[in-house]
């Protein structure tokens, strides 16, 4: 029945091969099924988890910062982010077109922002920062044909003064790259914001809280299909500053235009009422993320409106600075209450001519008229005597040349020339020469304002320097103290009651019949100094330091104006007016 | 008749029967593991796997009609089957209905079929009736080329759909039916020299699409949001999958929508991630019992022509496999092409089945009745 087939042999033993063939393919096939799920299995099954489990990050919202009687200073808003998710998006071209006329960005740009962010498609991609009301309800009102287009609410800080104690407050920005490898993670990672600068810098900490977030299963289309994980966000702890608004912005006001800074503290607590620094920068460019062009501009002005004066910079002191020759030429016994020196006009001292700024000389001096009168005569006299070793000493108690540990960064210290430190950065010698200058706060030292400023308020307290700080008190979100800044000793020295007690009637004198005069006030016994310091950068920088009440002093303040001219003129003026201020008297 | 039901069930091929069976039921569970939560209308979750169901069906039907028609009756018919397959596919050029830039559907009543999958089958039934009529012919190289030109002419006609993965399939039938009929592999080592010196000409004709493929098979991650995305999701799928799976019903990127077309294109990284290697090597073995079942038969045909007739179908299925498997693991670009039995599709379900038909009919008529 079966006929034998008439398939002929070489298509019999082609078939032999299509079957080899299938074969090997099949093997192939095989292996590569066994490499992919047996062998890298493992690694594929965490991409398979990572593909659909996101993390979402909740930020904290910052703490607030208020002034000294709890008004509101700095605060947070919410700010609305326009971006695009790529992995939502059908047709970018088209998207951008449509979009580009709501938000005035090029269509070009879009697709660009876009196309260039590569990490994940599910991550929306910040198109328009802190998007205008009307063109936000423009979006949501077109929505549908804006399919991948997501508005997402960010906190923004908002400094509600704007250039308002700026330095002091300081701003916030995205965390850089540097700054990452620093702190690293699990702490931070890249798009936190952070304090850059001023006390956001300085209480980053407390101001930031914790991030909480949110671990969510999605689809493919990014969709949240469940949440796993929850973990709410700690919102960080207010602080409450020891600045008045009322008295900094007084002040601010007074300064403007000018380039310096002033200080006013309570010498009892070391408590900050006033820091003016100008020339000043509105902190909410740096929260909107700067602009290139904005930076460039604020970073290379020529009067440097980011540099905190008060803090970073350093200056030449004058006359102020006699109060220290007094002081210790009076514990070292140089001096005393009843030595009269001549003064002239100028004095030959080790070979050179030195000159009083009275060109016809004061006449007889004693050390109360010489502070008064702000004679250089006298206090050249009394540094030649002292010699660079005692006066360094007494320099050192001071405090000069340290930080005084305000509670904001970047302080500086300045130059306490002594004869080592003349040979290590000049290589020369010390000169008597360089002492006399020195009397008169000239030559190469170079202070802050906040050293200068603890200057007077040793004389205020009589020896004992509390802290500089701003920070009164941090409070948690719901109100609660959670850390009162208790006043601390930041230095005691121990000179002679007597010596304080000229010193102090030097300054008053000073007010009343010398170069402070223009400080005076007749309801108010104000003492002070004032200092006229010559610098290589041109005009004179004009100094004023004092306190008041005389008797029981409650404020201490120090004007500086850089390149303002003569401290009698243009500083004791201001500090008046500031004191008048504080003082509630009207003129 | 009754003889004819006697001579069926005592040369039937049973395991191949059984293979394709076990298969049918295997691409209805793994398609209801990746449709059940898609979104259709009125949500009925069973609504792909009742289609798909139907489709087997139909194509049980057409298998049964293809195994009692003797094939020798394919000596008359074959070119008026050829010309019919031309025709269906004019008409899709110009009355077909397109989805996503192509033109594939034409319409009877309420459902679309793929005029190009039953061009496969009329390819294969054509090219045997005419290799095996010109066997000796062969030999002359310019009598070679003819059925160059035959084939040629469906796959432009599918290429202007476009259609670049079926238009491959066809190309893939001829080759292996003319190397299976024994033409010199001179011939066909020619052939593929110029095809390899025609790809920068017919690089000119390609869509920017089909361009795009090609370039990013070679390097997916170029555009992991785009054209690279279903490859590397299709890779994490089928490699997380690892031993046993993640079980039926828990496959992360599938059951997620990760997995783009995983009902279609995709379904075997939907296997490869729920039922692990253990999954995949099921299948690839009754893949493998199907295609030596097929090649057994044309070995043990009784002519030429049910031999080349059983090569061409088992070329149809093999080219199918390998292409969308090696396509799903990265191997080779994403051209499209369904998996046999497994992927969803009315027009390529029935196809597949009458492929198998054409087997079980050349087994059955080994004998003289």
């Amino acid at each position: 029945m079966r006929e034998s087939s008439t398939v002929p042999e070489d298509v019999k033993q082609r078939l032999n091969w299509l079957l080899i063939f299938v074969i090997i393919c099949f093997s192939i096939l095989v292996i590569s099924l066994w490499y992919l799920q047996m062998i890298k299995g493992e690694e594929f099954k965490e991409r398979a988890v990572e593909n659909c489990i996101r993390s979402l990050v909740e930020d904290a919202p910052r703490g607030r910062i208020y002034d000294r009687q709890e008004e509101l200073l700095v605060t947070n808003r919410p700010a609305v982010v326009v971006s695009i998710i790529p992995a939502e998006v059908d047709d970018l071209e088209k998207l951008s077109e449509r979009l580009s006329r709501i938000i005035s960005i090029s269509p070009e740009e879009i697709s660009q922002i876009v196309k260039n962010y590569r990490e994940n498609p599910f991550k929306p991609v910040k198109i328009l920062d802190d998007c205008k009301t009307n063109k936000i309800v423009e979006i949501e009102e077109r929505k549908d044909e804006l399919k991948g287009v997501v508005l997402e609410v960010k906190p923004r800080r908002d400094y509600l003064y704007h250039d308002f104690a700026a330095h002091s407050l300081g701003y916030v920005g995205e965390i850089d790259k540097e700054e990452l490898q620093r702190f690293g993670n699990p702490k931070f990672q890249g798009g936190d914001i952070i304090g850059k600068a001023g006390l956001e810098k300085y209480y980053d900490d407390i101001l930031r809280g914790e991030k909480g977030g949110k671990e969510v299963e999605v689809d493919a289309l990014g969709q949240e299909i469940a949440t796993l994980l929850y973990q709410k966000p700690v919102p960080g702890k207010d602080l409450v500053l020891t600045i008045d608004k009322d008295l900094q912005l007084f002040g601010e006001n007074l300064f403007f235009g000018k380039k310096g800074s002033i200080i006013v503290s309570d010498p009892n607590s070391g408590e900050i009422l006033a820091l003016v620094n100008r020339p000043s920068f509105n902190p909410n460019i740096f929260a909107n993320g700067i602009s290139n062009s904005n930076w460039q501009r604020l970073s290379s002005d020529a009067d440097y409106p980011l540099t905190n004066r008060s803090v970073q910079g350093v200056y030449p002191p004058g006359s102020i600075f006699k109060v220290v020759t007094a002081i210790a030429a009076l514990e070292e016994g140089v001096t005393d209450r009843k030595r009269k020196i001549y003064c002239s006009g100028s004095l030959e001292l080790a070979g050179q001519v030195f000159t009083c700024w009275k060109e016809t000389g004061h006449g007889s001096l004693s050390i109360v008229d010489a502070i008064a009168h702000s004679c250089n005569i006298y206090f050249y006299t009394l540094g030649k005597d002292l010699g660079i070793e005692r006066f360094n000493k007494y320099m050192q108690k001071l405090g000069l040349g340290e930080k005084t540990g305000i509670d904001l960064p970047a302080e500086a210290v300045g130059i306490i020339p002594s004869a080592q430190w003349k040979e290590r950065e000049v290589k020369e010698i010390w000169f008597p020469g360089d002492t006399i200058n020195l009397s008169i706060g000239q030559g190469y030292l170079l202070l802050t304002s906040l050293q200068v400023h603890n200057l007077i308020t040793t004389i205020a307290t009589e020896g004992e320097i509390y802290k500089l700080h701003l920070v009164k008190k941090i409070i948690s979100a719901d109100g609660k103290t959670v850390k009162e800044i208790k006043p601390e000793i930041y230095k005691k020295v121990d000179f002679s009651p007597d010596t304080f007690q000229i010193i102090k009637e030097g300054l008053r004198q000073t007010i009343l019949k010398g170069t402070g005069w223009r400080a005076n006030i007749k309801e108010l016994a104000i003492a002070g100094k004032t200092g006229t310091a010559q610098n290589p950068q041109g005009e004179t920088h004009a100094w004023f330091i004092g306190f008041a009440p005389y008797e029981n002093p409650e404020v201490c303040i120090t004007v500086f104006i850089e390149n303002g001219g003569e401290g009698g003129e243009a500083a004791a003026p201001i500090a008046r007016a500031m004191l008048e201020k504080y003082f509630n008297i009207e003129n | 008749m009754k003889e004819k039901l006697d001579r069926l069930t005592e040369n039937l091929d049973f395991s191949l029967l059984f293979a394709v069976l076990f298969l049918c039921f295997y691409a209805l569970l793994v398609l209801y593991s990746s449709t059940r939560l898609a979104t259709t209308e009125g949500g009925d979750p069973y609504f792909f796997v009742k289609r798909q169901s139907l489709w087997a069906l139909l194509g049980f039907i057409f298998l049964t009609i293809i195994i009692f028609i003797d094939y020798h009756n394919l000596e008359r018919y074959s070119k008026v089957i050829y010309f019919g397959a031309i025709i269906l596919l004019i008409m899709v050029i110009f009355a077909g209905r397109s989805t996503y830039g192509a033109r594939r559907w034409l319409a009877i009543g309420p459902f679309d079929f793929q005029p190009s999958e039953f061009a496969k089958i009329a390819l294969i039934a054509f090219l045997a009736d005419f290799l095996s009529k010109n066997k000796p012919k062969l030999d002359n190289f310019f009598y070679y080329l003819l059925p160059f030109a035959y084939t040629g002419l469906l796959i432009l006609l599918v290429f202007m759909q476009p259609d670049l993965g079926t238009s491959l399939v066809y190309l893939a039938i001829l080759i292996i039916m003319l190397f299976v009929v024994g033409v010199k592999i001179k011939y066909l080592v020619f052939t593929f020299l110029a095809a390899l010196f025609s790809i920068p000409v017919l690089w000119i004709f390609l869509k920017d699409y089909q361009k795009n493929r090609l370039i990013l098979f070679l390097n997916p991650n170029l555009d992991p949001l785009g054209g690279g995305y279903n490859v590397i999701q299709s890779r994490i799928a089928i490699g997380s999958g690892g031993f046993l799976g993640n079980g039926i019903f828990s496959g992360l990127q599938s059951q997620l929508n990760f997995l783009p077309a995983q009902h279609t294109d995709f379904i075997f990284s939907v296997v490869g991630e729920e039922l692990g290697f253990v999954g995949t090597i099921l299948l690839l073995g009754f893949y493998a019992i199907i295609l030596w079942r097929g090649i057994k038969i044309a070995l043990e045909a009784r002519d030429l022509l049910g031999s080349l007739l059983a090569a061409g179908a088992v070329s149809f299925l093999f080219f199918h496999i390998v292409v969308n498997i090696g396509m799903a693991m990265g191997m080779l670009p994403a051209t499209g092409l369904p998996l046999p039995f497994l992927s969803y599709g009315g027009s390529f379900m029935i196809s597949n089945l009458m492929v198998i038909g054409i087997l079980l009919n050349v087994e059955l008529h080994k004998v003289k009745w």
